[in-house]
């Protein structure tokens, strides 16, 4: 049992010395999470507001079908993304496998369904009177829009947590996307299942450790925020 | 009309359901005036409200509004909703949306005044650091700092508390003699919605029934044979009508059609002769009139004398009055 001691020794050894190695997983954890975060944040955000915001005939079924993709698996999208992006694949040209944009447009691909879903539920929550309210006060068109926004937004907080959440935790597609390359394409978790497979328990669980932290900053970072608006 | 008018519906109609229907056969609202509209819970007073507001559609019939432009109206709902920002905000939207920049701040803070809510005491306070009677203070000041060419309130004193319903009352009766705001407006209060419209209309059943000041009487009416008919009141006194279309039909009897006698009058022509104390007198708001409320039978009856006639009677609350009306000055719907 001593390894999980060591393991805690360890994270804040690495944390401390600044272990180059250690630093340039969480850097790189960082990058390709945030680069990912933004795109579905720029995609997801009009297209939920408008499953929300808008009623027509089919929105039950695709609200229903982007409800099922939040349980996408990671090695799904991995596999997918691999056949479009990998040499002979469709995308194969734009030379993303095994890159940090490769990895962050299959994250991406993963989150934008959580980002779609929750800002439909955030703004179809806002209360009934509110739209009346807005109109009556003279907002029209995007006024409309970016006040509904606004409205939401300790919802929509809550979307970008629990995508980043999840973008930040995943090991499927970075291994299958990224190789797990030192220096390059390595991320926290790719790390670990690296460390796990040489029996290094204890640099497993510092990375674990350091993992947690950078969720736990992230968190603490929204919750600062919510506080604020 | 001898003013202009703002809104013109005819053959308006709204359904929800087969429950309500909402049939306006012709109203016209002139600019500037101020119309109150009374009616009970379900009777579509809200529903004409938010047509009014352009937040319903209609079914049939035409709206004519000939104000600038429908961003000149603005609506206070009954359960009025702040956004979730500070009372600043909230006051400024209208503003903001409106791309008007300049004073931005005098204009919230002379809004919030108005609504006896120290600026610098709210101004920066959250949506939810309200009383329930602050927020629909600060809801009315959103609306009153657009100085919209149309005003409509849904009972704006209903859900407050009685501190802020005084200030709210006193900021529309103030605001409407400073700016000649077209106001449109229902509330439980019939007193103070007499003291700031022009008229009262009363609805019922989705139809506009008259004017507010009007007295509903409801059946069951028992054929008496002749053509007249009756209904027993709670007392055993009896009210007599002509040709009511049914037994449970609803009558209008006018207020000014009503006769006040400090003694029981006999040998007269009319009709109904009900026995009665008076409750209260005030003021009309035309000025030359004074209203009474006369508990008769059990039911409530508004009479409308002149100053003169109330002078000549003694008339004074808690006297035993009669009042008489003729049977066939009660009109059916």
């Amino acid at each position: 049992m001593d390894y999980i001691a060591q393991g805690f020794m360890q994270a804040v050894k690495l944390l401390v010395s600044g272990d180059p190695e250690t630093y340039s997983a969480v850097f790189t954890t960082v990058k390709v999470s945030s680069l990912s975060i933004a795109a579905s944040l720029a995609l997801g955000i009009p297209v939920g507001f408008f499953l929300g915001y808008c009623r027509f005939t089919g929105e039950r079924q695709l609200r229903a079908v982007f409800d099922t993709l939040l349980a996408l698996p990671t090695v799904v999208v991995g596999l997918f993304i691999y056949a479009l992006i990998s040499r002979r694949g469709p995308l194969g040209r734009y030379g993303l496998l095994f890159t940090i944009p490769g990895i962050a447009v299959a994250q991406t691909v993963l989150v934008l369904p959580i980002v779609i879903s929750l800002t439909a539920t955030a703004i179809e929550n806002i209360d009934e009177r509110f739209r009346n309210t807005v109109s009556t006060l003279g907002a029209r068109g995007w006024q409309l829009v970016t006040a509904s926004l606004v409205e939401s937004r300790h919802a929509m907080l809550a979307a970008v947590v629990t995508a980043y959440g999840r973008a930040i935790s995943e090991v499927g597609i970075s291994m299958m996307i990224g190789g797990n390359i030192k220096w390059h394409t390595r991320t926290i978790t790719t790390a670990i299942a690296l460390e796990t497979g040489k029996g290094q328990f204890s640099m497993g669980i510092a990375l674990g450790i350091i993992l947690l932290l950078l969720a736990f900053l992230v968190n603490a970072l929204l919750i600062f925020l919510r506080r604020r608006i | 009309m001898a003013e202009e008018t703002i809104y013109r519906l005819q053959q308006v109609v709204r359904a929800y359901g087969t429950d309500f229907r909402l049939h306006i056969h012709d109203l016209y609202i002139g600019k500037g005036e101020s119309v109150g509209i009374v009616g009970h819970n379900g009777s579509g007073k809200s529903t004409l409200l938010r047509i009014l507001a352009f937040l319903d559609r209609v079914d049939e019939g035409e709206i004519i509004f000939s104000g600038s432009s429908d961003r000149e109206i603005t609506m206070l709902l009954q359960h009025p909703y702040l956004f979730k920002r500070t009372v600043f905000e909230n006051v400024a939207f209208g503003l903001k949306v409106r791309q008007k920049r300049e004073m931005v701040k005098d204009r919230v803070r002379d809004s919030l005044a108005l609504m006896g809510l120290r600026p610098a005491q709210f101004m920066h306070r959250r949506w939810l650091e309200l009383s329930g009677g602050e927020a629909q203070r600060v809801a009315l000041a959103a609306r009153l700092v657009i100085n919209p060419e149309v005003l409509i309130l849904d009972e704006p004193t209903a859900n407050v508390d009685q501190h802020s319903a005084a200030l709210i009352k006193n900021a529309i009766l103030q605001y409407r003699k400073k700016y000649n705001t077209t106001l449109v407006m229902t509330s439980h209060d019939i007193i103070w919605l007499n003291s700031v419209s022009d008229r009262v209309m009363r609805m019922h059943n989705g139809r506009i029934i008259g004017r507010g000041t009007d007295n509903l009487l409801h059946g069951p009416w028992e054929d008496e044979g002749e053509g007249l008919w009756r209904r027993v009141l709670p007392d055993g006194q009896y009210i007599h009508a002509v040709h009511p279309p049914h037994s449970d039909a609803f009558g209008v009897l006018n207020s000014s059609n009503i006769m006040l006698s400090t003694g029981r009058p006999d040998h007269i022509s009319a009709q109904n002769v009900l026995g009665g104390q008076l409750l209260s007198m005030s003021s009309e708001h035309s000025g030359d009139r004074v209203r009474v409320e006369v508990h008769a039978g059990g039911l409530l009856f508004s009479c409308s004398v002149t100053h003169h006639a109330a002078d000549t009677l003694k008339l004074l609350p808690g006297k035993d009055v009669w009042i008489l009306f003729k049977a066939s000055s009660i009109v059916w719907y």
